[in-house]
């Protein structure tokens, strides 16, 4: 039951670096390079690294050179997004982009990568921590993070969803479709896959 | 051929520079050409008496122009026929056989900028690729390598597209054109288009990844990479003929006179239509098609371009 066979789920592989970058960039959803995430012999101080410290104190003198193996703290990932489009803004041919966290992090640096101009020739992504789901309800687009079960109710709309395999990067979630449109009422028991 | 042929009329010959024609067509039947890719080439078939050439010639007329098909051929003196014999003894009113435009050289349409570097006559395809930009409003800057003398005639034909374009022409040679200066500065999601002789094409391809750029932003048109070689015998197995390559022409130009059919498209070594297996004899990979593995491995030449290495080869043709 867990693989549906459905291409568009994206996998993973480790952030294995490129020796023809003219400069890497490393964004982390945590306050650490978590080392299982690093490809064999790769040297984390050849990057640039933005980590999420998911707290309001941050270094009284926060790290603001940008230059490889230097790591600057954020608030939250939304204060890190906010820099990223004004950094990429700037940045010339030759940056490399790397991502590390889970899902809905990975897919939103994708698409903000993405309108700024880069290709996934130019990004890898490693995914860690939970396998919680954003979920896209395909009848009302209401969107939910952290879904964990086969079987979520919508909070938009309250139809009960099954919840596919089929990925949106473009909304950074997987689809959400009504499991009782056949058989109204015939809702099967929810089951904890995603955790 | 895969496609299908166009009967087409010249209708009208400028001559740009001593060395330098443009050929405007008109369908010969009346009626409108297909729409042309931007960035797409035509091949004409020549016929200079019993000798005939297949040449392959990027548009320069606007994609949206369907009434007329425009090319600019230069005359080359190691010429092996074909622009000679356009220059020389073709003229207003001459039908001749086309084969449908093809494109193995398109604009990316996820670039957020394109960069278009032409060398001498490696204008071609950026004239059409800037009239596509210029409708459909795309970032572009465009870079011209010429000789001093041809500047004014680049100029010109540049000057419908300087309001929406940054155009500059370099008449002062490769070493003053500052080529890295020019690919270290450009923004995230450009993509770069380099047509003209192969140092040029290899300078931007290796500077460019020696800058970090993705391969896949590195755009080239290959054409007339087909220079002689020594002579050699190709010996076709499944027509059973013996053909011998002399060493002012092509593998594939000696297989058509021969009278065996080979597919073929962009004549270059580029769209990869004439890859034929080998099945003796060792080769002279001179295409852009084939990996390196694929060089290595040594099953498959593409003739138009490639050559044997020794006095024999055996192909499955």
């Amino acid at each position: 039951m867990s693989d549906q066979g459905i291409k568009s789920k994206p996998t993973y592989g480790k952030i294995a670096g490129d020796k023809a970058a003219r400069y890497q960039l490393l964004l982390v959803e945590g306050a650490e390079i978590p080392a299982e995430v690093l490809a064999e012999g790769v040297d984390p101080s050849a990057f640039e690294t933005w980590t999420v410290a998911h707290a309001s104190a941050l270094p009284a003198a926060p790290m603001m050179d940008e230059a490889p193996g230097t790591v600057r703290p954020f608030r939250s990932a939304s204060h890190m997004f906010s820099a990223l489009e004004e950094r990429l803004d700037r940045e010339t041919m030759g940056l490399r982009f790397y991502a590390v966290g889970a899902e809905p992090f990975l897919w939103d640096a994708f698409n903000i990568a993405s309108a700024a101009g880069l290709s996934q020739q130019e990004m890898q992504f490693a995914h860690v921590g939970p396998k919680a789901r954003r979920i896209y309800c395909v009848h009302c687009r209401t969107l939910m993070d952290g879904v964990t079960t086969s079987i979520v109710t919508c909070t938009g709309c309250g139809a009960p969803l099954f919840v596919r395999d089929h990925f949106s990067k473009r909304l950074a979630s997987y689809m959400g479709v009504q499991v009782d449109a056949e058989a109204p009422g015939e809702v099967p028991a929810a089951e904890e896959l995603y955790k | 051929m895969n496609a299908g042929t166009l009967s087409v009329r010249v209708r009208e010959i400028t001559e740009l520079a001593p060395t330098l024609k443009r050929f405007s067509f008109e369908p010969a039947h009346g009626g409108e050409f297909p729409t042309a890719p931007a960035g797409g080439h035509v091949m004409l078939t020549l016929r200079d008496g019993d000798k005939v050439m297949k040449n392959a010639y990027s548009l320069v007329s606007a994609p949206g122009q369907r009434a007329r098909y425009e090319i600019i051929v230069r005359k080359v003196s190691q010429s092996r026929g074909g622009s000679a014999f356009l220059h020389s003894k073709v003229a207003p009113g001459d039908v001749l056989d086309m084969a449908m435009p093809g494109s193995l050289f398109s604009l990316a349409s996820t670039a957020k900028k394109h960069l278009l570097i032409g060398g001498g006559i490696g204008i071609t395809p950026m004239l059409s690729f800037l009239a596509e930009l210029k409708s459909r409003g795309g970032r572009c800057e465009m870079h011209q390598l010429s000789s001093l003398d041809e500047a004014p005639v680049f100029e010109r034909l540049l000057a419908p597209f300087s309001d929406d374009a940054e155009i500059a022409i370099h008449t002062g040679g490769r070493a003053a054109f500052d080529l890295a200066g020019l690919l270290a500065r450009q923004p995230l999601g450009t993509h770069v288009y380099v047509c003209g002789p192969h140092s040029l094409m290899d300078a931007v391809v290796s500077t460019a990844a020696a800058l970090g750029w993705p391969k896949g932003k590195v755009h080239k048109e290959s054409f007339g990479a087909a220079a002689g070689g020594l002579p050699f015998k190709a010996i076709l197995k499944r027509s059973g003929i013996e053909v011998e390559v002399k060493e002012n022409e092509t593998l594939l130009e000696a297989i058509e006179a021969a009278g065996v059919a080979a597919s073929c498209l962009c004549r270059g070594g580029a769209c990869g239509e004439c890859a034929t297996a080998v099945v003796d004899g060792e080769l002279d990979h001179r295409d852009d098609f084939l990996s390196d593995e694929e060089k290595a491995a040594g099953k498959l030449v593409m003739l138009c371009v490639s050559r044997a290495r020794g006095p024999r080869l055996v192909l499955d043709l």
